[in-house]
């Protein structure tokens, strides 16, 4: 398919999936009852005060964690590399569960971004460090990832301990939901998205190099480690915005960038910002279907709001495992 | 292969002597230790009852079978560890990873919060959690192939199945919160002589499964091509040691919640004690390391900042990775295990 023709599938892809968000919701689903909203005065606070709003929140999320993952699997080399699996997202979470507890202004939207900016440089930090003592074999530093990981998730669940009556929202937020989110969240995420693409897209051509060996890098006059741990950085702040604001969606970071580099190649000039518009999709659509999902168990004689990161989760394990099988079959000859 | 230096009489039994004697001081420490603190000379006035009846309960109705709990809990923990770690010829192979723990735990946070009503409850369902977790690991990996394969797609399930967990947690009331967070973290607190009578005899009944998975070990660590060229199937023999391991987790997960990365840690420990030993002689320390490193752990989290009791999954999940990091990195077979 011609560049420009992928790139106009996946728009109008992404712009489909946005638009059955917004037509989805507890008062009413479909085109139909859309219009019928927009006309009512009332109804149609509830599309733009609420519904339009976690729309942008879900794309802005999704893209930022496509652009975090991307970045990370580059530096990494490794096609599997995602901010859950690099300490970087459960430092984020650990700090946005500090700043819950602390309140104030650290609880709000951008004291959010904050902490979890904080928290995720904490845990990247760590990995940096260990990285730098353990040699720079890719392999063995997505292990090292799992480990801080489960590191500082354990700090984070010791913490949750401390204030046991606020465990049920916690919990919403360790998988990552949409509920609630509005324009505030949005004012808050958005300058990070702008941030992260423009950047993203600068440092393109040098991830592009350190992806393949230092030795390229150097050949051309560049640092390798600086320019690592700036991009290191990036996919922190990214990964950091979006897991503030939505929670720890999982798998998106993971998908996105894989999906990405499917479509787009090596190129992360191209690659870079079609994660970010796949992660965009991908979070549509999974809040899409967790919505749904509700409103079917709300038939129930309990209301359940189940959590996007669950459908991100569960849908994400399935195609991480095709993925998987498919990997291990194609590089027989080589494992073990 | 590496060479094993000679090993000579006294440096073969340093370390028995030392965990020998480390288990008795733990095991004094955790009957003394905590509100009221007893000293350790008066113990055994203690157990024969002459003393006080305060002093009695806390020691023989509380401490004792939190204690016994902790050290059956640990064994299990660290026997399972090392049957998964030596089947995926994996350090990273940890049941927190293989989709068995959170297949326990998300078991049980459905019941609690649909109020599902299970005989035996929380015991029965955490075992099917957990069965159904390490079946669905063991069904992904059947057509996959090499060890990284089934690592990935068992942390892939695992994920899944916190996130049910977590789904369940979000969506339950305040009161049925303090259960399920045991369930996300692990934790010894309000163990009683039922608990002990209820769970043990289980735990006892699936030690003695690890023997029989020693030969399929044997079979595994010939490597995948190999066993197949002397005409034994690696596949088959990786999925019943898989199997062995989920049991062994099951009965943990169903009483204490995930204890995590004990069966990282004690494997690791087990292999620096016994370098270029036999998986045999790896079972036997991993075992006995890891009861006593759950009851170190549960020691640490009844005391250290009392009267506030910490959850001792998460103590074990700092504790187990940080030392299993640090004895694994100087191994050359963390690095190749892993390729």
């Amino acid at each position: 398919m011609p560049r420009r023709g992928v790139w106009t599938v996946l728009t109008a892809i992404t712009a489909f999936l946005a638009l059955a968000q917004l037509m989805t919701g507890s008062s009413g689903n479909g085109p139909a009852a859309l219009w019928g909203m927009l006309g009512d005065d009332v109804a149609r606070q509830i599309v733009v005060e609420l519904r339009a709003p976690r729309v942008l929140v879900a794309l802005a999320a999704g893209a930022c964690l496509g652009i975090a993952g991307c970045i990370l699997q580059a530096l990494l080399r490794n096609p599997l590399a995602a901010p859950e699996i690099t300490g970087i997202g459960s430092g984020a979470v650990l700090g946005a569960v500090t700043a819950t507890l602390l309140g104030g202004f650290s609880a709000t939207p951008h004291g959010m971004i904050g902490t979890a900016i904080a928290g995720g440089v904490l845990g990247g930090g760590v990995l940096w460090v260990v990285a730098a003592r353990a040699g720079s074999d890719p392999l063995r530093l997505s292990v090292i990832g799992v480990l801080i990981s489960a590191v500082l998730s354990g700090i984070t669940l010791i913490l949750l301990t401390a204030r046991p009556q606020s465990t049920g929202t916690m919990a919403q937020w360790l998988i990552g939901s949409l509920n609630g989110r509005g324009w505030a969240h949005w004012h808050a995420l958005w300058p990070w998205l702008v941030l992260v693409l423009v950047a993203g897209l600068l440092i393109a051509p040098v991830l592009g190099l350190l992806s393949v060996d230092d030795d390229h890098a150097r050949g051309v006059g560049l640092e390798p480690p600086r320019w690592r741990s700036a991009a290191l950085l990036l996919a922190v702040v990214a990964a950091a915005a979006a897991i503030a604001t939505v929670g720890a969606l999982s798998f998106v970071g993971l998908l996105a960038p894989h999906a990405g580099r499917l479509v787009f190649g090596a190129d992360h000039r191209r690659a870079i910002p079609g994660s970010a518009l796949i992660g965009a999709a991908t979070v549509c659509a999974a809040d899409t279907v967790a919505q749904q999902l509700t409103t079917l168990a709300a038939a129930g004689e309990r209301p359940l709001g189940i959590p996007t990161g669950a459908v991100t989760a569960i849908v994400g394990a399935v195609v991480l495992i095709r993925a998987a099988r498919r990997l291990s079959t194609l590089t027989s000859g080589g494992q073990s | 292969m590496i060479d094993v230096p000679a090993v000579t009489g006294r440096r073969r039994l340093a370390p028995v002597v030392a965990v020998a004697l480390s288990a008795v001081a733990l095991a004094a420490l955790a009957l003394c230790l905590g509100q009221p603190v007893i000293a350790p000379g008066r113990l055994p006035a203690v157990l024969s009852g002459e003393a006080s009846a305060l002093e009695r309960v806390m020691v023989v109705e509380l401490r004792a079978p939190r204690l016994l709990l902790a050290l059956f809990a640990g064994a299990v923990l660290g026997a399972a560890g090392l049957l998964l770690q030596e089947s995926l010829r994996n350090p990273l192979a940890v049941p927190e990873l293989l989709g068995v723990s959170s297949g326990a735990a998300a078991a049980v946070a459905l019941v609690v919060v649909f109020g599902i009503s299970v005989p035996g409850a929380p015991l029965v369902p955490a075992l099917a959690g957990a069965a159904v977790g390490g079946a669905l690991t063991i069904m992904a990996v059947r057509r996959a192939v090499g060890p990284a394969a089934v690592l990935l797609i068992g942390a892939a399930i695992s994920a899944a199945l916190q996130a049910v967990l977590l789904t369940g947690v979000s969506l339950s009331d305040s009161r049925e919160q303090g259960v399920l967070v045991r369930y996300l973290l692990g934790s010894l607190t309000g163990t009683t002589w039922s608990t002990v009578v209820t769970t043990v005899p289980g735990m006892l009944l699936v030690l003695p499964l690890t023997v029989l998975a020693l030969p399929a070990l044997g079979v595994l660590r010939l490597g995948d091509d190999t066993a197949t060229a002397l005409g034994l199937s690696a596949g088959a023999a990786r999925v019943a040691v898989l199997a062995v391991g989920c049991l062994l987790v099951a009965t943990v997960v169903g009483p204490c919640g995930p204890i995590a990365w004990v069966g990282f840690l004690a494997p690791q420990l087990a292999r620096s004690v016994r370098p270029g030993a036999e998986a045999r002689s790896w079972l036997v320390w991993s075992t006995v390391l890891g009861a006593l490193l759950v009851t170190a752990a549960d020691l640490l989290a009844r005391t250290l900042l009392y009267p506030i009791e910490l959850p001792v999954g998460g103590l074990t999940a700092l504790i187990a990775v940080v030392g299993g990091v640090a004895l694994a990195a100087r191994r050359r077979r963390f690095k190749d295990a892993l390729a």
